[in-house]
């Protein structure tokens, strides 16, 4: 018997997001067929979904720092502290 | 302090290949690494210069604080020194210094008084601070264009718990189930604090575009 899509309400729907992008390929819920027809219909939760994957994917950018940096001087103190420090690295 | 047992040697888990993909080697990075291992401070001077900025921009966006970051970032130094034997190789070098910097602040979270209670029930901020709920209210969506300045700065007004959750799943890439370790929390948990992150991420975005918006208009 082929698998029957679940109906949901709208808010059902949205209680269940956290699960829901959990388990989304790529974390990409609009992507999914199966959630077609509820996005369809509830444009509200459709708008929510774009925004959530929009912020997730803007989040990875943020790996790779671009502004942030330690002081100048932290190299030194590090210096310091390991100058009395064992001297290799354990092996 | 022993980080050890938070996960740093590396003989049971291997992280998933999204670490592998998200972290590719750094040139030079590699030959670095073999010679600070053999004790050449040059080199260790070299790994320093090569990752400082993102174990320190982790440490602020895990800590929120200028200086305790900087703190937090020479502490994830000098273990790195005295750990840099373990190092096998099993995940990409800058996985394994971010796993060790995420533990390094998570003990310091919990030194800080975290330590009596899980952080399950810490990390729930208040309800001023929680996202509003809007079922069935329809709200401006966001117009497809916020910056990384716009989220960065968004980021680091959330709660302690929301950012934590959202810095180590959706920025670092962490499956829930290595947060909930780490968190000494629930999948579950993780999985309903990013929920609210994002959420609170949304409604601050939406705000700071509709403010800039109304000025634009005046």
């Amino acid at each position: 018997m082929a698998n029957e899509a679940k109906r949901w309400s709208c808010e059902e729907f949205e209680k269940a997001l956290p699960e829901l992008f959990e388990n989304a390929k790529g974390g990409k819920l609009s992507a999914d067929p199966q959630f077609a027809d509820i996005l369809r219909d509830c444009p509200q939760a459709a708008e929510l979904v774009r925004d959530l994957e929009y912020i997730a994917e803007t989040a990875r950018l943020l790996l790779e720092p671009e502004g942030d940096s330690p002081s100048s001087d932290l190299w030194q103190k590090i210096e310091r502290e390991l100058g009395s420090e064992p001297d290799t690295p354990v092996q | 302090m022993e980080v050890q047992g938070y996960g740093m040697t590396q003989t049971k888990s291997t992280p998933p290949a999204g670490h592998f993909k998200r972290n590719p080697p750094i040139a030079g990075e590699a030959d670095a690494l073999e010679r600070a291992k053999n004790g050449d401070p040059d080199a260790f001077s070299k790994l320093y210069a090569l990752h400082k900025r993102r174990v320190y921009t982790l440490c602020l966006r895990m800590l929120g604080n200028v200086s305790e970051a900087e703190d937090m970032t020479q502490e994830a130094f000098l273990h790195l020194y005295r750990k840099l034997g373990s190092f096998r190789g099993e995940s990409a070098f800058s996985t394994w210094l971010h796993r060790l910097t995420v533990n390094l602040v998570l003990m310091h979270l919990r030194k800080k008084g975290l330590q009596l209670v899980s952080l399950e029930e810490t990390i729930n901020p208040s309800e001023e601070d929680a996202p509003k709920r809007d079922f069935g209210s329809r709200d401006p969506r966001l117009s497809g264009s916020v910056e990384r300045v716009a989220l960065e700065r968004a980021v680091s007004t959330l709660p302690p718990g929301y950012r934590l959750v959202f810095v180590l799943h959706d920025v670092e890439g962490y499956e829930h189930n290595e947060i909930a370790g780490m968190l000494e929390c629930s999948t579950g948990n993780s999985k309903s604090q990013l929920h609210k992150a994002r959420l609170k991420l949304r409604e601050i975005l939406r705000q700071n575009e509709q403010t800039a918006a109304l000025q634009e208009a005046k």
